[in-house]
């Protein structure tokens, strides 16, 4: 009996083990921009980001993920990385991927970052004069509603072949 | 014992989710393989319909170019053409080009290409494929540059029967852009403003069409086979000084080159093919650092599918989705200010056209007087200058856009250096008690080609010959050896200027 159990254990430890190779479990812990296309989902928004202006200055984590914090960035890669496995192996998404209100507050807190010294100014006015629906929202919309395109592009549709048909990964 | 149990229980619990989340892991990634497969095609897949399979909208669009069908002779418009290129096949017949798709079609119906009765006969060298097909980069492959640039054009009619198509321009392993044809490598590596290592993608977006739109002349070079000597006539761009007329002009001259002699005037004379490329650098388009793709190969959408038009043509045909991505105003206005640029070009080439074909004449009088070499060699080399620069001017395709300043100027060298020629002939003339000479009237092309004596009927039915033997045959060789695949012609109709 005893065997048996070690034998079993033994088995848990092999799967969980092939598990962690076929998943590629441990990129996940990297921030290198190819991870996020272990599944083909994010291929057209690879794509995009690949010919944009901000490749040179940002990958997928530093738009992505709380730069506050090293704790808070891994929860919310945890938190995230959950619900993508989720939808991936359910096939609960659509064509038209959303960001989620957290992530859409992280993506905002890192454009005003990075682009401070153009923003700031805009920042302060908006805190003496703005009356805005959304006080949890900086100036009461977001940056790209305004910039559209920016970075991936205004057509996105995970079936818009045209950003990612014969994709090679570089 | 119990606790066994547990922990059996425990690990089959944990196990059989284990194993189904691998299970749809290896499924996922599989599915992944399946679309980022990139297309196979074979090297030197010279059948376009074969790349068409996997980019479906460029094919298409490609095909389209079969739109362009229009014969347009142009010896008939401006006769003075066939005085002018007298003893150079370009007075038998000479067409506006019509679509990509034609390219081949054209090249083997025109009169200029004669009438081969096997691989061993015709007129011309194999050289004259060259610009005409993917079969080409292909030969090149597999019997070496000298040999492909060695024998008769007829040696090759079984195997290019492609017309210009994917594999020209694109690597079908990765779809880029790339140079099939090692003569432009070395034509830029002499010139030296572009390297052709250096280019740009965005410098490549013109450097595939150069291939073809580019002056160049046939580079008789010996070379031995196996012990044989042989001679190949291999297409070189006379780009060492530089790209403009007078440039290339010095490069003839330096090396004494002739395309032919002219049967009246007895001038070694140069015949410019079609500068497109040098000509377009001068422009102010290309200043701008646009390509040829930016308007003859303009995006389009289709639905969320955006991609690169293959209807390559007149940016004419697309003035919004061309010229007003930059400029303002209306496709109206654009129209008529690309008309006024092609009228003011015609009229400064109908005057150079006039001035050289009296001037040949003139020449060929002075001759039958008994005019001596050294009286006639100064006027000689003025014809020779005038004409090449008016053919540089005119032989490409849309020079008075691409760069109307540098057209109008060469042209205006042209006519000035005609009529020197003219000045010249006529003290000749007057020594020889012919200073009022009128040069005879060559007002249509019949007329034009009695002049010249050039056996039209003959030819026409020589060719005619050909075209239901020799060229029927060629295709279904080619087919036979699988190269050729006929869809590609199941609608082409029998077009040209003498049926």
């Amino acid at each position: 009996m005893k065997y048996l159990v070690i034998l079993f254990v033994a088995a848990v430890i092999g799967v969980f083990a092939n598990l962690v190779h076929e998943s590629k479990m441990l990129s996940y812990l990297s921030s290198d921009p190819k991870v996020c296309i272990n599944c083909h989902t994010m291929i057209t928004h690879y794509a995009t980001w690949e010919h944009s202006s901000h490749r040179n200055k940002a990958t997928c984590v530093d738009c992505h993920l709380p730069r506050d914090s090293f704790v808070n960035k891994m929860l919310a890669k945890a938190r995230d990385g959950y619900h993508h496995s989720v939808a991936m192996t359910f096939r609960t998404y659509g064509y038209n991927l959303r960001v989620s209100p957290d992530a859409a507050k992280r993506i905002q807190d890192n454009c005003i970052s990075c682009h401070r010294e153009n923003v700031s100014q805009m920042l302060a006015n908006s805190a003496l004069y703005e009356k805005v629906a959304d006080p949890a929202v900086q100036m009461g919309r977001r940056c790209w509603e305004c910039h559209r395109g920016l970075p991936h592009g205004i057509m996105r549709n995970l079936a818009a072949t045209q950003n990612n048909f014969g994709f090679k990964e570089r | 014992m119990k606790k066994s149990w547990i922990m059996i229980i425990l690990c089959v619990l944990v196990l059989v989710p284990m194993v189904l989340l691998t299970l749809s892991i290896k499924e996922n990634k599989a599915e992944q393989q399946t679309i980022n497969a990139v297309p196979a095609i074979k090297d030197f897949e010279s059948r376009s319909a074969e790349w068409g399979k996997h980019y479906p909208r460029q094919y298409d669009t490609y095909m389209q170019t079969r739109k362009s069908n229009e014969i347009s002779d142009v010896l008939k418009q401006d006769p003075a053409l066939v005085v002018m290129w007298a003893g150079y096949p370009f007075s038998k017949d000479y067409n506006k080009p019509r679509g990509h798709y034609y390219a081949l079609e054209d090249n083997i119906n025109t009169l200029r290409t004669g009438a081969p009765v096997d691989a061993k006969s015709g007129p011309l060298p194999t050289a004259c494929w060259t610009c005409k097909s993917p079969d080409v980069p292909r030969l090149i492959k597999r019997d070496g540059e000298m040999e492909f640039f060695t024998g008769k054009w007829a040696k090759y009619g079984d195997e290019v029967v492609n017309p210009i198509g994917c594999g020209d321009c694109h690597d079908n392993k990765t779809m880029k852009l790339t140079l099939t044809r090692e003569y432009l490598k070395r034509g830029l590596d002499a010139e030296g403003r572009l390297k052709a290592a250096d280019a740009t993608h965005q410098d490549m977006r013109s450097l595939v069409c150069a291939q073809c739109h580019a002056e160049y002349y046939f580079k008789k070079t010996e070379w031995e086979d196996k012990g044989e000597k042989k001679t190949a006539m291999v297409v070189t761009f006379p780009w060492k000084n530089g790209l403009s007329a007078e440039n290339m002009e010095t490069y003839y001259d330096g090396i004494n080159f002739s395309d032919w002699t002219h049967q009246l005037s007895k001038t070694p004379m140069l015949k410019a093919q079609h500068p497109d490329y040098e000509t377009y650098v001068t422009g102010v388009h290309s200043r701008n650092n646009l390509a040829c793709a930016d308007c003859h190969m303009p995006y389009v959408r289709e639905g969320g599918v955006k991609y690169s038009s293959h209807k390559v043509g007149s940016p004419l045909d697309n003035i919004a989705n061309t010229c007003l991505n930059c400029h303002k105003g209306t496709e109206k206005e654009f129209r008529e200010t690309v008309e006024r640029k092609l009228a003011r070009k015609n009229e400064l080439a109908q005057l150079a056209t006039d001035v050289l074909a009296k001037a040949h004449l003139e020449a060929a009088k002075a001759w039958e007087l008994g005019a001596t070499e050294e009286e006639m060699k100064a006027a000689l080399q003025d014809i020779r200058h005038g004409q090449w620069r008016w053919d540089f001017a005119v032989a490409g395709h849309g020079a008075f856009f691409h760069a109307p300043e540098e057209t109008l100027r060469v042209l205006g060298g042209a006519i000035n250096k005609g009529q020197d020629a003219r000045l010249k002939l006529r003290v000749v003339l007057a020594k020889y008690n012919a200073a009022d000479y009128a040069a005879p009237d060559f007002s249509t092309k019949e007329k034009a080609q009695a002049i010249i004596g050039l056996p039209y009927a003959k030819l026409v039915e020589e060719k005619k010959t050909f075209l239901d033997t020799l060229k029927q045959e060629w295709y279904k060789q080619g087919e036979a050896k699988g190269v050729y695949d006929p869809a590609t012609r199941k609608d082409m109709v029998l077009k040209t200027s003498y049926n």
